[in-house]
């Protein structure tokens, strides 16, 4: 199958995703690439986010691929790009669900991006015929895929009235469980996250404390426990202690490893425990 | 009528001859005691005239002077006090020839002899002349191994005095081999987890650093620190009885051991106590007893910053000068330092499960306690956390004997060199060998600002250490791993 071929499937057929047959009337959906199989966690979020947002999106997506598991999202600006290419960076899997026909990738900035999930053996997924183009009225609709794809929404920025608060709610309404990440008090893009706290969102503290929440209440183990994107520190930091045991070499090799990371600037170091400095390229 | 007998005197590191005069002329009844005495030695008078009483021997009832030469040398204790004695015997031909021999003694008013502190100078001066020299058997078993030493344990004046009268015909004091050497040494083995402290240790040990340890209390960094000195090299001959004579001099006994030693003063030590001095003749500070061993500082940032500042001048040079009105005086002080610090004033600071109460400006105040240019001493530094329980009931690590083993063979390279790579200049490191890619590496991370010029000295010895482990040339892992155990905190 080439990067542009598209397949249309209906509700019964073999590799419709099980997730969309929880909505009252399943569509049939275009599909580009194949929908992975496994633990599917949505992360979304508002267009107009902070750094710190991007940031942690970023780190979501990569944590949620490294434990082997498929990040879906929008491919909107902000948030979801973030999300899904913290996804690619790792070489993970990921489902973007775009309100547009799928020959009309928008925003167009995002279709490389797209064009990635793809070939890293995730998918393009839409209700809408190829040159479909992308309507504000649609979105919304394109939410509920995202939420029933999805065994849980992580929401990690958004505005009181976002695409992503929507997707929330229709989650909740489908018994998948909700995380936000909590925010500050005021800031435009956390009234949503922060409200849906108060609407009893499970609030989550970074990536590994998201997958952590997620093993349990899947009973899945995520793979690669505390695994690294780039063979370097794990996202969530560690004590210099572990890295032996972490990258499974003696002491004296992890410290050599470890030095060769300050040198590139790589790191960050309290006391003993030592985590990656984040990084956001748009 | 005079007689000269030869005594020592404990001076800063080392031992001096001291010539004991006396002359006896005159009618008149008196003693005269000359050559910069202390109040113990001025005491002697009384004792040696009741020893002599008490030994059945008669004490001459005349004009009785005694000087110390060198005249200008200030002397103390009562070791003389023997000396003394058998001058005066002589110089009233009460004993007819004296033979060349080395003595020390306190008297006791019965005429018994006891050892007064200077026992072990005794026997270094012994072996220095070739002589034998005569001590109170109460230590002369210990001072008797002294290489090349010849002791006579006495226990008596009038024993000394049969002893000078037979020509030292008797056999020496054969030196009893000594006894178990490995005095129960805490071992590495007990330390569990703490794997980058362990790790650091072992190459402050290979290459004689310095090394600060910081972290919450509780964590274990006294517990390390006393591990130092089982996987160091034990002392030579000659270092054990340097290291021993500084013991002596500071009053702390005669055992000759060849364990480095470990002195520990705690933060409320005085300045003198610490690098020595005090009031009269100078007695030698922890520094100076922690010569050619370490000194391990507990809570660094306690200690007043003027006496950390004074222990630059040592770290710098392996020794201390004494300055007194008139004299100084020069003790030996070349230590291994092991510092250990809370990060903050309530310890938690970078614990990554305990959070720190610490105000970020009474943190800023705590660091500012130690210098700059005393951290830059530290060529090691690595937080030592608290262990937890998990690690706690895990079994303990790699055992003394096998670190050693490797300490020992990375102190080869370095005893070639002839010297510690903690006593490395720039200058020396810039002529050791070191490739090409490892040259680079340290380039880089001076220029992305990971470490600076004179972390790069730091990192370069480091590395030098660890090449010295492999007796290879310093490669880019050894700088990457140098510069991860750098001292920031």
């Amino acid at each position: 199958m080439s990067a542009t071929d598209t397949t249309l499937l209906s509700p019964g057929a073999d590799r419709y995703p099980a997730g969309l047959l929880d909505l009252e009337k399943p569509p049939p959906i275009y599909v580009r690439g194949s929908v992975p199989f496994g633990v599917s966690i949505a992360v979304v979020g508002t267009r107009k986010c902070t750094r710190y947002g991007l940031e942690i999106a970023g780190s979501i997506g990569r944590r949620i691929a490294t434990a082997g598991w498929v990040t879906v999202s929008g491919l909107a600006r902000g948030i979801d790009a973030a999300a899904h290419r913290g996804t690619v960076e790792t070489g993970g899997r990921g489902v973007a669900v775009l309100g547009s026909g799928l020959d009309h990738i928008y925003p167009r900035e995002n279709a490389p991006l797209a064009g990635q999930l793809v070939e890293l053996g995730g998918a393009l997924v839409s209700e809408y015929p190829g040159a479909t183009p992308p309507d504000r009225w649609r979105f919304p609709a394109r939410n509920r895929l995202i939420a029933a794809l999805s065994l849980a929404v992580v929401v990690v920025e958004s505005k009181l009235a976002g695409g992503a608060q929507i997707t929330a709610v229709l989650a909740a309404e489908m018994g998948r469980p909700v995380f936000a990440v909590p925010g500050d008090i005021g800031r435009e893009a956390s009234e949503g996250t922060n409200q849906l706290i108060r609407d009893g969102a499970i609030p989550i503290f970074g990536a590994e404390d998201l997958i952590a929440e997620l093993s349990l209440l899947t009973g899945t183990v995520a793979e690669g426990s505390l695994a690294s994107a780039d063979g370097g520190l794990p996202e969530s930091g560690i004590d210099i202690e572990d890295l032996p045991a972490f990258w499974d070499c003696s002491i004296k090799e992890a410290l050599a490893r470890l030095g060769r990371l300050e040198i590139a600037g790589e790191v960050v170091r309290s006391g003993d425990f030592v985590r990656p400095v984040t990084r956001y390229s748009p | 009528m005079y007689a000269a007998v030869l005594s020592v005197a404990l001076v800063g590191g080392d031992v001096r001859p001291v010539r004991v005069e006396a002359h006896v002329g005159g009618t008149t009844n008196s003693f005269k005691l000359s050559g910069l005495p202390d109040t113990a030695l001025r005491e002697a008078k009384d004792r040696v005239r009741a020893a002599i009483h008490s030994s059945g021997i008669e004490f001459p009832h005349r004009e009785l002077t005694i000087n110390l030469a060198p005249a200008d040398l200030k002397k103390r204790g009562s070791d003389y006090d023997l000396p003394i004695a058998i001058s005066i015997l002589a110089a009233d031909k009460q004993i007819r020839r004296v033979p060349r021999v080395v003595m020390v003694g306190e008297l006791s008013l019965d005429g018994k002899v006891r050892q007064g502190g200077s026992s072990l100078g005794a026997a270094v001066m012994s072996a220095r002349l070739g002589i034998p020299c005569l001590v109170s058997r109460e230590n002369a078993a210990e001072v008797a191994l002294v290489p090349g030493s010849e002791v006579h344990p006495i226990e008596t004046l009038a024993d000394a005095v049969a002893v000078l009268a037979e020509g030292m015909g008797r056999t020496a004091l054969q030196p009893e081999p000594s006894v178990a050497e490995d005095q129960a040494l805490p071992d590495m083995a007990d330390v569990r987890g703490q794997a980058l402290a362990k790790r650091a240790l072992e190459i402050a040990a290979a290459g004689g650093h310095h090394i600060l340890f910081h972290g919450p209390p509780g964590g274990g960094k006294t517990m390390l620190a006393r591990r130092l000195p089982g996987i160091l090299p034990l002392l030579d001959d000659a270092a054990s009885i340097e290291v021993a004579l500084i013991r002596a001099n500071a009053g702390l006994g005669d055992v000759i051991s060849p364990i480095p030693p470990f002195r520990a003063p705690h933060h409320t030590a005085t300045r003198a106590a610490l690098v020595g001095g005090g009031t009269g003749i100078p007695t030698p500070g922890e520094i100076s007893l922690a010569h050619r061993g370490i000194l391990f500082l507990d809570e660094l940032a306690e200690f007043p910053r003027s006496h950390l500042d004074a222990l630059r001048q040592p770290l710098e040079e392996g020794r201390v000068l004494i300055s007194r009105q008139g004299a100084s005086l020069e003790f030996p002080a070349s230590f291994q330092l092991v510092g250990a610090t809370n990060p903050c004033p309530c310890g938690y600071w970078g614990d990554p499960r305990k959070p720190c109460r610490c105000p970020e400006s009474a943190r800023q105040r705590y660091r500012q306690r130690i210098s700059g240019p005393m951290l830059d001493r530290f060529d090691l530094a690595v937080h030592v956390k608290r262990v937890d329980g998990d690690e706690y009931r895990s079994v303990g690590g790699e055992a003394t004997a096998a670190i050693l083993e490797r300490v020992l063979s990375a102190r080869e390279a370095q005893m070639a060199r002839g010297a510690l790579n903690r006593d490395l200049s720039d200058r020396d490191l810039t002529a050791l060998p070191m490739t090409q890619s490892a040259g680079a590496l340290l380039v880089r991370s001076l220029e992305s600002g990971a470490i600076t010029a004179r972390g790069a000295v730091r990192v370069r010895r480091v590395a030098q250490t660890l090449a010295d482990f492999e007796h290879a040339s310093v490669e880019d892992d050894q700088v990457a791993e140098a510069l991860s155990l750098r001292g920031i905190w």
